[in-house]
C-alpha cells in the first residue's frame, strides 16, 4: 500500500508584516495561522496522515508565546494527523528555547525533530531528517540522510536549505547536492526554504510556503500531496493560500487606453484578498497620467493592500495638455518651465523627477480650479 | 473685432419690443440718450451675450428678463478679420445660441456657438480680448454657485468693482493668471501647509511630521529592544555552550580517567617522599662526622693558641716596665725647668711696672710747666679785651641816640628846596607892600615892625602906621592865595622831614649825620680789634685762663727724664714678653711629660693583668702540652669517618626521583578532579540562570516584536520619503508659479505704461503713473515732480486715470492686431469741463485704431466729444 503524506514548509508563523497598515497586517498574520487548518484539510482530503513541515514553521527563533501556543494548539486540534516539524534556518536548533517549549508543550501528534536520527514514522517508512543546527550551518547537513535503516525500508529525506542559492541573481550552486535523493537512497526528498513551489528532480521537491508572504513568487501557493506508490513518487500540488501577492507592471505609452490597460493588469475578483504592488513605466501625456492617478486612487481601496509606483513613468506634455492648464499667461509659462526642467539632461534625475511631479500636480490643480 | 449693431428683443424695458442700436462707426460712437432710456440695458445685454451661456439661468441672465417674463434675446453684428458675423443668444425659454455669417449662413449653434464665442473672447495676449468695459461691469470671473461662500465671494468682488480702478485689477489679474492662478497657488499653499512649515520642515501634526515622528519613535523602540534581543540570542548561544561543557564535565569516562591519573600521581609522590627521607638521614650522619673532626681540630688549635698567649704576655710586661721608668725620669727633669722659667718671668714683670710709674710722673711735670706759660698769655689777652669792650659800649650808646640817616637827611634837603621854590613863586604872585617911613616912623604889622623892602601880602593884613592908624591891605582871592597855600604845604613837609631826623633845623640835622658817621667808624675799629684779641669771646677767655691756672698748680716733684724713661720701658717690656714665652714652653713640656708618665704606668698594669689571666687559663704548662699531643693523635680516624659518610650521601642523591615534579603532578591531578567538580557545579548554576533569563525573554516574543518594529520603521521611512518628495515638488511648483506670475506682470506692465504715457500727458503734461506690484492698481501719479498716492486724489482724477489705463490696454490689443471695442457707460461723471475736454482728446487719440462706444445721458457735456452718433430704433415684435 502506498504511503501518502503532505509536504509543506516555510509557514513563518508569527511573521510581523510591520511594514503594512494595521488592518491588512492582522489579516496577513491570521492567514498564516489559518494555513495550519488548510494544510490539515488538504492532507485529510488527500488521504495523508502525516504532514511534513520542512523547516521555518516559525519566523523567529523566539516567537511570541501566543504565536507558539496557538500553533501548537491548532496542530493538536487536528488529532488525526501527525505533524513532523523540522528546524529550518529561521527556527534552527540554536533556538533551543523554542524546541524546548515545543517538546514540553507540544501535543502528542506533533514531533519536533531535533537531531538527525532516522525516525520510524510508519510501518516500513523511515524519515531521515537534517535539522538546521544554526541559521547558517555552512555545511551539507543532508549527509546525515545516508544513515542506515532496516533493509527494504522506504526512506524519506526531510531537509531545509538551498540546492541553488537563490539569494543571488544568477542562482549559484547551494550546499545541498541536487542528487541527494539518489546518493542517500531516498524515495522522496522533501525540502523547504524556497517559498515558491519547485521540482528539482522527480523525487526532490520544494513545497513552497502554503501562504505567500511577499511579492517574490507570483504564483498560487500551496502544499504537495505525495504518494510513494512506485519508482517515482506521485506529487500533487494542492492550493492552500488565502492571499495573492501580485506585482503587475504597466509599460505605458501615449495613445494607450490607460483605463483598459489598468483593468487588464489587475485581478478581476477577490480584490480584498490581493496585495498589489503596481509599477508603471513608459511615458504618458499629462492628461493620461492624471487619469491614471485618478483611477488608481479610485480602485486602490478595493484591494487588501495597494501601492502604485509611478516614479518610472515619464511625463509627456502635449500642447493640448498644456492648453488645459492654460492657453497662455503665467500658468502656461510655469507649466512650460517645469516641462523643460523635467527633460533637461543637465539636471540630476531627482531634480527632473521633482519637476515632473510638480508639472503633474499643476495639471491636476488647474483642472480642479477650472472645474 | 468691431461692433456694428446691437439688437435687444424682449429685454427689460423693451418687453415685447425689439431695440436696435445701429450706426456704430470704426472710431468713437456716442449713444446719447436721457435717463431711463435703457443705455445700461444695452451694456448688460452685450455682456451677457459674450459671457453667459445660452443655457444659463443665472442672475445676470434673469436680470435681462422683463417683468412680463418671456425669453430675452440679444444679438450683435461684429466685423472680424474673417468677415461679418451675427452672434445671437436666447435665454430661459427655448434657449439658443447662433452664429451666422454676413450672408446669413449658419456658422455654429448651441454649444458649438458657445465654443465659437469662447475662441473669439480668448486672446493672444495672455488673457481675454473681449470688450473692455468701463462700468461696474461683471466680467464673468466671479465664482458661480449659490453656496454661502460663493455669494460672499461674489459680493466681495462686486463691492470691489464699484471702484473703477478695481475693474482694471481684474483684467490685469486675467493677464497674469488671474483667479485661476490664485486658485492653483492657494491649493499648492494649502497642500504645503498641510505637510510642511514655512521653512520646508515637517509640520507638527501633518502627515509628513507624523511619518518622521513614527520613524523616530520606532527607531527608538527598536534601539531599546535590540539589546534585549541580542542578549536573548547571546544567552541561547551561551546556554548551548554551557550544556556542552556540562556534558563533558559529567561524562563518566572522563571522571574515571581523572581518578586514575590522581591515583598514579599519589603513588609516585609517596615513593619520592621515601627516597627523600633516606637522603635526609645520610645527610645527618655526614654532618655528625664532619662535626667531630672539626671540633677536635678546633680544640688543638685553641690549646696551642693559649700557650702562645702566655709567652707573649710575659714579653709585653717587661717592655711596659722599662717604658714607665724612662717616662718618670723625664717628667721630673722637665718639672724643674718649668718652675725656673716662671721665676725669671715674674722678675721681668716687676721691672716693667716700676718703669711705667716713673714715666707717668715725668709726663705730668712737663704738662704743668706748659700750663703756666699759657695762663700768663691768657691773662694779657683778657685785660686788653676788657678795655676794648668799654670803649665799644660807650660809642654804641651815643650812636643809638642819633636818629638821622642819609636817606632822612636827603628827604629834608628836598623838602627845604621845595619850600624855597614855593616861597619864590608866592612872592612873585603876591601883593607886596613896602614901607618908606619917614623918620622915626615905624610901620608895624601885628606889633612887629615892617621890614625894609617889599613885603608880600597874602591875606588881609592890618598895617599899623603911626600917626595914621591902621591900614588894611587885602589882596583878595585873585592874587597870592594859591602861592601862600603851597608855601604852607611845603613848610609842613619840611617840618615832618626834620622831625624824622630828630632835629628842628636842617643845619642840626646835617651835624647829627656827621657825628653818626664818626661813631660808626670808631665802633668798627673797636670790633676789629676785639676779633683779634678775643675771637672766642671774653667769657671763653676767662674759662681757658682758669683751666690753665689749675693745670699749672698740679705738678709733681721729679727729675726724671720722660724720654729716657720711655726708651727703658720699651726695652723692659720686650724682656718680659720673652721671659713669659719661655715659661709657657717649659710648662707645656712638663705637662706632656707628666701625662706620658701616667700612660706608661697604666700600660704596665695592663700587661701585668694579662699575664695573670693567661696563666690562670693555661694552668700547668706541661699538662697543657700533653693535652695538645693527645688530641692530635685522634685526627686521622675522624677524617676517614667523614669520607665514608660523603660517599653514602652521594650515592643516594644520584638515584633520587624529582619530588617537586611528583608533587606538581599530584597537585595537577587533584586540581583536575576538583576543578571538574567546581566547573560542573558552576555550569549547573549558569544553566539554571540562563534558563530563567531565556524563559523570561522568550515570553516577551522579542524577536517577533523586533521584526515588526524594523518593518514598520522601514515603511514609515518610505512614507516620510514620499512626503518629502511631495513637499519638494510642491515647493518647486510654488516657485515656478511665483516666477511665472512675476515675469508675466513685468512683461505686461511695461507695454501698458508705454501706451498709457501719451494719453496721460494729454491731461497732465509730463506726468508719470506707477503701478503697485501687489495690488496691480495704478498707485502713484507724479505731476510736476510731486508724487501723490492715487487714492488721495479727487474722484474725477481717479476716474480719468482709470479710463486712460483702460484705453492703454485697448491700444495694446490693437497693436497686437486684435482690436477690441471699449464701451464707456456713463463714464466721466466726475470730470470738470477742462478735464473732460482733455479726456475727449485722449479718446479721439485712441480711436484712431480703436472702436469706442460711449453711452451717456449727459447730452450737452458730450456734445463736444464728436464722433459718430448712434441711434436706437424700437419696434414691436
Amino acid at each position: 500500500m502506498a504511503f501518502r503524506f503532505l509536504h509543506s514548509s516555510d509557514l513563518h508563523l508569527g511573521r510581523a508584516f510591520g511594514g503594512y497598515p494595521e488592518g491588512i497586517r492582522n489579516r496577513l498574520r491570521e492567514a498564516r495561522h489559518g494555513a495550519i487548518g488548510r494544510l490539515a484539510a488538504a492532507a485529510r482530503s488527500g488521504g495523508a496522515g502525516v504532514v511534513l513541515l520542512a523547516g521555518d514553521t516559525f519566523d523567529a527563533e523566539t516567537p511570541a508565546p501566543e504565536t507558539l501556543r496557538h500553533a501548537l494548539r491548532a496542530m493538536g486540534d487536528e488529532a488525526d494527523l501527525t505533524w513532523i516539524l523540522l528546524p529550518g534556518n529561521h527556527d534552527s536548533l540554536a533556538a533551543s528555547e523554542l524546541w524546548r517549549r515545543i517538546a514540553a508543550d507540544g501535543p502528542a501528534n506533533l514531533r519536533g525533530v531535533t537531531d538527525a536520527t532516522p525516525l520510524d514514522i510508519a510501518p516500513g517508512v523511515w524519515l531521515l531528517p537534517a535539522p538546521c543546527t544554526q541559521r547558517r550551518p555552512g555545511r551539507d547537513l543532508t549527509e546525515a540522510m545516508s544513515a542506515p535503516t532496516p533493509p527494504g525500508a522506504c526512506r524519506i529525506g526531510l531537509g531545509h536549505g538551498a540546492i541553488t542559492d537563490f539569494s543571488g541573481e544568477e542562482g549559484a550552486a547551494g550546499i545541498i547536492p541536487p542528487d541527494r535523493a539518489v546518493r542517500s537512497g531516498l524515495a522522496y526528498l522533501a525540502l523547504g526554504d524556497w517559498h515558491g513551489q519547485m521540482q528539482v528532480t522527480p523525487a526532490t521537491w520544494y513545497s513552497g510556503t502554503p501562504e505567500p508572504d511577499g511579492f517574490k513568487h507570483d504564483i498560487a501557493a500551496g502544499a504537495l500531496l505525495v504518494a510513494l506508490d512506485g519508482p517515482v513518487p506521485t506529487v500533487t500540488p494542492v492550493a492552500t493560500a488565502q492571499f495573492r501577492w501580485r506585482s503587475p507592471q504597466l509599460d505605458l505609452l501615449a495613445g494607450d487606453d490607460v483605463a483598459q490597460r489598468l483593468t487588464a493588469a489587475l485581478p478581476k475578483t477577490q480584490a480584498r484578498d490581493h496585495l498589489i504592488r503596481l509599477t508603471a513605466t513608459g511615458r504618458l501625456p499629462l492628461a493620461d497620467r492624471a487619469a491614471l492617478e485618478a483611477a488608481l486612487d479610485r480602485i486602490a481601496p478595493d484591494y487588501g493592500w495597494f501601492q502604485a509606483d509611478l516614479s518610472a513613468l515619464s511625463v509627456v506634455a502635449l500642447p493640448a495638455d498644456l492648453d488645459q492648464i492654460d492657453h497662455a499667461g503665467a500658468l502656461r509659462q510655469a507649466a512650460e518651465v517645469l516641462l523643460a526642467e523635467a527633460g533637461d539632461p543637465a539636471l540630476s534625475q531627482p531634480e527632473r523627477d521633482t519637476a515632473a511631479a510638480a508639472l503633474s500636480r499643476l495639471y491636476a490643480l488647474a483642472q480642479q480650479v477650472q472645474a | 473685432m468691431r461692433l456694428r449693431a446691437i439688437e435687444l428683443t424682449n429685454v427689460r424695458r423693451f418687453a415685447g419690443r425689439r431695440a436696435s442700436l445701429t450706426g456704430i462707426g470704426d472710431g468713437i460712437t456716442v449713444l446719447s440718450e436721457p435717463n431711463e432710456f435703457g443705455k445700461s440695458t444695452f451694456f448688460d445685454a452685450i455682456h451677457a451675450l459674450f459671457f453667459e451661456k445660452h443655457r444659463s439661468a443665472k442672475g445676470p441672465v434673469k436680470a435681462l428678463q422683463p417683468h412680463a417674463g418671456g425669453a430675452p434675446e440679444v444679438a450683435v453684428v461684429v466685423d472680424l478679420a474673417e468677415g461679418r458675423f451675427r452672434i445671437a443668444k436666447r435665454w430661459l425659454q427655448r434657449p439658443q445660441a447662433q452664429i451666422t455669417d454676413g450672408a446669413g449662413r449658419m456658422i455654429a449653434q448651441a454649444d458649438e456657438a458657445e465654443a465659437w464665442i469662447d475662441r473669439l473672447m480668448g486672446g493672444d495676449l495672455a488673457g481675454p480680448s473681449g470688450l473692455l468695459w468701463v462700468r461696474q461691469g461683471v466680467l464673468g470671473m466671479e465664482p458661480d454657485g449659490s453656496s454661502t461662500d460663493d455669494k460672499r465671494e461674489r459680493e466681495r468682488g462686486l463691492t470691489a468693482r464699484r471702484d473703477l480702478l478695481s475693474s482694471i485689477a481684474g483684467e490685469i489679474d486675467m493677464m497674469t493668471g488671474g483667479r485661476r492662478m490664485d486658485g492653483v497657488v492657494d491649493r499648492v499653499a494649502e497642500a504645503l501647509a498641510r505637510l510642511a512649515t514655512a521653512t520646508g520642515r515637517p509640520k507638527a501634526g501633518g502627515d509628513w511630521a507624523r511619518a518622521v515622528d513614527e520613524v523616530t519613535a520606532l527607531a527608538g523602540e527598536e534601539a531599546s529592544l535590540r539589546p534585549r534581543a541580542d542578549r536573548l540570542s547571546g544567552d541561547l548561544a551561551r546556554r548551548a555552550e554551557v550544556q556542552r561543557s556540562l556534558a563533558r564535565l559529567t561524562d563518566p569516562q572522563e571522571a574515571a580517567r581523572r581518578a586514575e591519573g590522581l591515583h598514579q600521581a599519589e603513588a609516585a609522590h609517596q615513593a619520592a617522599q621515601a627516597h627523600q627521607d633516606h637522603i635526609t638521614q645520610a645527610e645527618a650522619a655526614r654532618r655528625l662526622a664532619v662535626l667531630d673532626a672539626d671540633q677536635t681540630m678546633r680544640e688543638v688549635e685553641r690549646l696551642q693558641d693559649l700557650a702562645a698567649r702566655v709567652e707573649q704576655a710575659r714579653v709585653a710586661l717587661a717592655q711596659a716596665k722599662a717604658q714607665a721608668s724612662s717616662a718618670r725620669s723625664r717628667s721630673d727633669d722637665l718639672g724643674l725647668r718649668d718652675r725656673t722659667a716662671a721665676s725669671v718671668a715674674e722678675a721681668a714683670a716687676a721691672t716693667t711696672r716700676d718703669l711705667r710709674q716713673r714715666l707717668a710722673g715725668a709726663t705730668r711735670s712737663r704738662a704743668a710747666q706748659a700750663a703756666r706759660t699759657q695762663a700768663a698769655a691768657l691773662q694779657r689777652r683778657l685785660e686788653r679785651a676788657t678795655a676794648l669792650q668799654g670803649t665799644l659800649d660807650a660809642n654804641q650808646g651815643q650812636r643809638a641816640r642819633i636818629s638821622v640817616s642819609a636817606k632822612l637827611l636827603e628827604a629834608a634837603e628836598k623838602a627845604q628846596a621845595a619850600l624855597d621854590l614855593a616861597r619864590a613863586r608866592a612872592e612873585a604872585q603876591a601883593v607886596t607892600i613896602a614901607a618908606l617911613p619917614e623918620t622915626g616912623a615905624v610901620a608895624s604889622i601885628a606889633g612887629q615892625p615892617l621890614p625894609d623892602g617889599p613885603q608880600p601880602i597874602y591875606a588881609a593884613t592890618d598895617i599899623t602906621l603911626p600917626g595914621f592908624g591902621v591900614l588894611r591891605v587885602d589882596p583878595g582871592q585873585a592874587r597870592g592865595a594859591e602861592g601862600a597855600a603851597e608855601v604852607r604845604k611845603a613848610e609842613q613837609a619840611l617840618e615832618r622831614a626834620l622831625a624824622s631826623c630828630g632835629t628842628d633845623s636842617l643845619t642840626a640835622a646835617r651835624s647829627a649825620w656827621a657825628e653818626a658817621q664818626r661813631l660808626d667808624a670808631s665802633i668798627a675799629q673797636a670790633l676789629a680789634l676785639m676779633a683779634e684779641v678775643a675771637a672766642e669771646g671774653i667769657d671763653a677767655l676767662r674759662s681757658a685762663l682758669a683751666k690753665a691756672t689749675a693745670e699749672a698748680a698740679d705738678a709733681p716733684d721729679t727729675t726724671d727724664d720722660a724720654d729716657a724713661l720711655t726708651a727703658a720701658l720699651g726695652q723692659a717690656e720686650r724682656a718680659e714678653d720673652e721671659a713669659r714665652a719661655a715659661a709657657r714652653a717649659a710648662h707645656d713640656l712638663a705637662v706632656t711629660a707628666g701625662e706620658a708618665r701616667a700612660a706608661t704606668q697604666a700600660d704596665q698594669r695592663t700587661a701585668e693583668r694579662r699575664l695573670a689571666d693567661a696563666l690562670d687559663e693555661a694552668g700547668d704548662p706541661a699538662a697543657l702540652a700533653g693535652q695538645i699531643a693527645d688530641l692530635r693523635s685522634r685526627l686521622p680516624a675522624l677524617a676517614a669517618a667523614k669520607a665514608l659518610a660523603d660517599t653514602a650521601l652521594a650515592a643516594l642523591r644520584a638515584n633520587a626521583p624529582d619530588l617537586a615534579t611528583t608533587t606538581a603532578r599530584l597537585a595537577r591531578a587533584k586540581g583536575a578532579v576538583d576543578q571538574a567538580a567546581k566547573d560542573a557545579g558552576r555550569a549547573r548554576e549558569d544553566l539554571a540562570s540562563l534558563n530563567a533569563t531565556i524563559a523570561a525573554l522568550a515570553d516577551e516574543g522579542i524577536e517577533e516584536r523586533l521584526s515588526s518594529l524594523t518593518e514598520s520603521r522601514a515603511e514609515a521611512e518610505a512614507r516620510a520619503a514620499r512626503y518629502e518628495a511631495e513637499v519638494r515638488s510642491l515647493i518647486r511648483l510654488r516657485r515656478a508659479l511665483d516666477d511665472a506670475r512675476t515675469k508675466a506682470r513685468d512683461a505686461y506692465f511695461g507695454p501698458v505704461l508705454h501706451e498709457l504715457q501719451p494719453l496721460l500727458s494729454i491731461l497732465h503734461p509730463g506726468a508719470h503713473l506707477a503701478i503697485d506690484d501687489t495690488s496691480l492698481l495704478p498707485a502713484i501719479l507724479t505731476r510736476n515732480g510731486q508724487a501723490e498716492a492715487l487714492d488721495i486724489l479727487s474722484g474725477g482724477t481717479r476716474e480719468q486715470v482709470a479710463i486712460l489705463t483702460r484705453l492703454a490696454f485697448a491700444r495694446l490689443f490693437a497693436r497686437a492686431g486684435r482690436p477690441v471695442p471699449v464701451i464707456l457707460d456713463d463714464a466721466l461723471v466726475h470730470s470738470d469741463d477742462d478735464r473732460i475736454e482733455a479726456m475727449f482728446t485722449a479718446l479721439h487719440r485712441t480711436a484712431r485704431d480703436q472702436q469706442i462706444l460711449v453711452l451717456t445721458c449727459r447730452q450737452r457735456a458730450f456734445a463736444a466729444l464728436g464722433g459718430e452718433r448712434a441711434t436706437v430704433q424700437v419696434d414691436v415684435v
